[in-house]
C-alpha cells in the first residue's frame, strides 16, 4: 500500500518535473535569429532607430531591413519569393493589392504622413516661395522640380495627386496641366527619397517629399493646406477627386489610384522564416511607448491605437497583437 | 596518344563547373518568356527606344575613348616615368569603385552648387537626366577597360619598328599613323569591345544620374518593379540578343588576322 502511494507520488512528480521541464523554453525563450524586413524607403530612419532599441531589448535577434519602393518590397515576396517575415508599405494598399490573400492574411495601419514640397536654400526662388504662391513658382520656366515614379513608388502619384487637388483647392482650372508641362520626364526618379540627393547636390530645386523624409533629412519645406496634403483623413472625400493613371499588371494596362490619406500598412507574411521573433518585433513596433513613439518623433504621426478594417482581420492577428489595435475603417 | 592524368580531370571537371555556373541561370532567363512574349515585346517603342538608346550610347563612349584614350595607352606602353604607376591605379579606379559611387560622385560634379556644374549650367549643358549624362557615365566606367587593353597592345609592338621608320626620315605622328596604329588595330579592336561591353552592361551608376531617358538595363529594372518578372524577361532576353550577336561580329572581324599571323 505505501509502496504503492509513494510510487504514485514519484509518478505525480516525475510528469510535473516533465511538464515544467517542457515549459521552461516556452515560458522564457527568447525570440532569436534573423528576421527579414522589406519596407518602404520613407520609414528607414524611423525603423533603423526602432531596430537599435528593439535588438538593445532581443539581444539574440538581428533584424535585417531592405528599404526599397514599397511596390517593390511586395514583388520581392510575390514574385521573387524571398524569405520575409515582415512587409511595411508607405501605402496600405500596397499590401492589399499585391500580397492578400496568396501571402498575408492581414494589414495592419499604424502611421501617416502628408506631402510637402522641398527645397534648399540654393533652390530657385527660394527665398519667395511660400504656402500660397509655390504653384505658380512651378510653373516658371527654368524651374528644375521633380516627383518620384508614379507606377513605382506611391509618393510619386500622391505628388500627382496633390497637384491636381491643388487645381481644385486653387479654383485654377488647367493648373495641373500647365504645371506637368513644366516637367520634363527626366526629372521624374524611380524612389522619392533619390531627389533629397538631387537637391542637395543643386541638381534640382524642388522636389516631393512625405514630410517624414522632409524633417529626417533637414530640408527646407512648404507645409500645403489639409485639403490638398493628403496627411488628414478627415478630407478623404475631397482627397478622393483626385484620379492618376499608373501602370497595372501589365504593359500597356492601366488603373486609377484614386486619393487617399497618406497611411502606412505593416504585414506579417505567411511563411516567414521566423516568426516568433517577428510577432515580437511588431509588438514592439505597435506599442505606442515603443515604436509609435519613434514614428512621432520623425514625423510620421502614428495612429495610437492602430487600426485594421473589420473584426474579422482582427481576429486572424497573432494574439499578441490584437491588445494593440482597434477595428476602425 | 597522351595518358590522361589527374590534373587534365582536375582541368576538366572544373571548366564544366565554370561553363554551368555561367550558363545555367542564363540559359534558364532566355528559354523562360515564350515565343509570343518575345515577339509583343518586340512591338513595344519604349523597349526598342531602350535598346537602341543602350547600343548608341555605349558606342559613344568608346568613341570617346578611342579618341582621347589612344594616345594615353600609347604614352604609357612606351614611356616609363616617375609616379607611372601611380597613373596606372588612377585610370584603374572605375572599375573599382562601386557602380551607384560613380553616378553620386558624378552627380556632385554635375549639380549647380558645384563650380564645374554651374559652368555646364550656364553652356546649357545638364548631365541630370540627358543623353549627355548617360554617356558620360558610361564613358568613365569603360574608360580603362579600353586603355588597358589597348597598352597591353602597343607593349606587344617592338619598338624597333617604330625606330627604323624614325631612322628612315618619317615623323613621330607620321609613325605612330603609318606603323604602330595598323599593327595594333586588333588591339584597339578589343579594347572598343571591352569597353563598350562594359558600359552596355552598366546599371548602378546610370540609374543615380538618368533615370529617364531610359537605358535598356534600366528598363529592365522599371519592368520588373512595376510589373514583375514575367514582363522584364523578355527585354532581358532581347539585350542579350542584340548584345550578343554585336559583340560575335566584332570578336569574328578581330580574329582573321590573328590566324594569319
Amino acid at each position: 500500500m505505501g509502496t504503492t502511494i509513494v510510487k504514485r507520488v514519484s509518478a505525480f512528480l516525475f510528469i510535473l518535473g516533465v511538464a515544467a521541464f517542457l515549459s521552461i523554453p516556452s515560458a522564457f525563450a527568447e525570440p532569436k535569429g534573423k528576421v527579414v524586413m522589406f519596407h518602404a524607403g520613407s520609414l528607414s530612419m524611423p525603423f533603423e532607430a526602432m531596430e537599435k532599441a528593439f535588438e538593445a531589448k532581443y539581444p539574440g535577434v538581428d533584424l535585417q531591413r531592405e528599404a526599397s519602393g514599397s511596390q517593390k518590397a511586395a514583388r520581392k515576396v510575390s514574385d521573387l519569393h524571398k524569405p520575409c517575415d515582415i512587409m511595411a508599405s508607405a501605402d496600405y494598399k500596397v499590401i492589399d493589392k499585391l500580397l492578400i490573400p496568396k501571402y498575408a492574411d492581414w494589414n495592419i495601419r499604424f502611421a501617416t504622413n502628408q506631402l510637402v514640397l522641398c527645397y534648399t536654400d540654393k533652390s530657385k526662388f527660394a527665398k519667395e516661395v511660400n504656402a500660397g504662391n509655390w504653384y505658380k513658382i512651378l510653373e516658371r520656366k527654368g524651374v528644375v522640380w521633380g516627383h518620384s515614379d508614379p507606377n513605382l513608388d506611391p509618393c510619386g502619384y500622391r505628388a500627382l495627386m496633390v497637384l491636381q487637388l491643388a487645381e481644385k483647392y486653387y479654383k485654377n482650372p488647367g493648373l495641373y496641366d500647365k504645371l506637368i508641362a513644366n516637367r520634363p520626364l527626366e526629372n521624374v526618379r524611380p524612389k522619392s527619397v533619390e531627389l533629397v540627393s538631387l537637391l542637395q547636390t543643386g541638381n534640382m530645386d524642388y522636389a516631393w517629399e512625405y514630410l517624414s523624409v522632409a524633417v529626417q533629412h533637414g530640408l527646407k519645406y512648404v507645409k500645403l493646406p489639409d485639403q490638398i496634403n493628403l496627411g488628414n483623413y478627415k478630407y478623404d472625400s475631397f482627397y478622393s477627386q483626385a484620379v492618376v493613371k499608373v501602370t497595372g499588371k501589365k504593359p500597356g494596362e492601366f488603373m486609377d489610384m484614386k486619393g487617399g490619406s497618406v497611411t502606412y500598412g505593416v504585414t506579417l507574411i505567411k511563411d516567414a522564416p521566423n516568426k516568433e521573433a517577428a510577432i515580437a518585433f511588431l509588438e514592439y513596433l505597435l506599442d505606442p511607448q515603443g515604436g509609435l513613439k519613434i514614428l512621432k518623433e520623425q514625423g510620421q504621426p502614428p495612429f495610437v491605437p492602430c487600426r485594421v478594417p473589420t473584426d474579422k482581420m482582427k481576429s486572424e492577428l497573432p494574439v499578441k497583437l490584437q491588445g494593440l489595435v482597434e477595428v476602425k475603417n | 596518344m597522351v595518358k590522361k592524368g589527374p590534373f587534365y580531370w582536375i582541368s576538366f571537371s572544373c571548366g564544366i563547373m565554370v561553363l554551368t555556373f555561367i550558363l545555367l541561370p542564363l540559359v534558364e532567363m532566355l528559354t523562360a518568356p515564350s515565343g509570343a512574349m518575345l515577339r509583343e515585346t518586340l512591338k513595344d517603342k519604349n523597349v526598342i527606344h531602350s535598346i537602341w538608346l543602350s547600343i548608341y550610347t555605349a558606342a559613344a563612349a568608346s568613341g570617346i575613348a578611342f579618341l582621347v584614350g589612344t594616345p594615353l595607352a600609347y604614352v604609357l606602353a612606351r614611356t616609363h616615368f616617375r609616379g607611372k604607376h601611380f597613373i596606372e591605379s588612377i585610370i584603374d579606379l572605375p572599375i573599382v569603385i562601386p557602380h551607384p559611387v560613380v553616378g553620386i560622385a558624378i552627380l556632385g560634379v554635375a549639380g549647380k552648387n558645384h563650380w564645374l556644374g554651374q559652368f555646364l549650367y550656364e553652356l546649357g549643358i545638364r548631365i541630370m537626366g540627358s543623353t549627355t549624362g548617360i554617356i558620360t557615365v558610361l564613358t568613365f566606367v569603360g574608360m580603362p577597360f579600353y586603355i588597358n587593353a589597348l597598352k597591353a597592345g602597343f607593349e606587344s609592338i617592338s619598338p624597333r619598328l617604330e625606330n627604323v621608320s624614325r631612322s628612315l626620315g618619317a615623323s613621330m605622328w607620321s609613325t605612330f599613323i603609318r606603323i604602330t596604329f595598323p599593327l595594333a588595330w586588333r588591339s584597339v579592336l578589343v579594347g572598343l569591345i571591352m569597353c563598350c561591353a562594359r558600359s552596355i552592361s552598366e546599371f548602378g551608376a546610370v540609374v543615380v544620374v538618368a533615370y529617364h531617358p531610359m537605358i535598356a538595363p534600366v528598363l529592365i529594372y522599371e519592368r520588373f518593379e512595376a510589373y514583375g518578372l514575367k514582363y522584364s524577361q523578355p527585354v532581358a532576353v532581347w539585350l542579350v540578343l542584340v548584345c550578343l550577336s554585336l559583340f560575335l561580329a566584332l570578336r569574328i572581324l578581330a580574329l582573321p588576322r590573328k590566324k594569319a599571323s
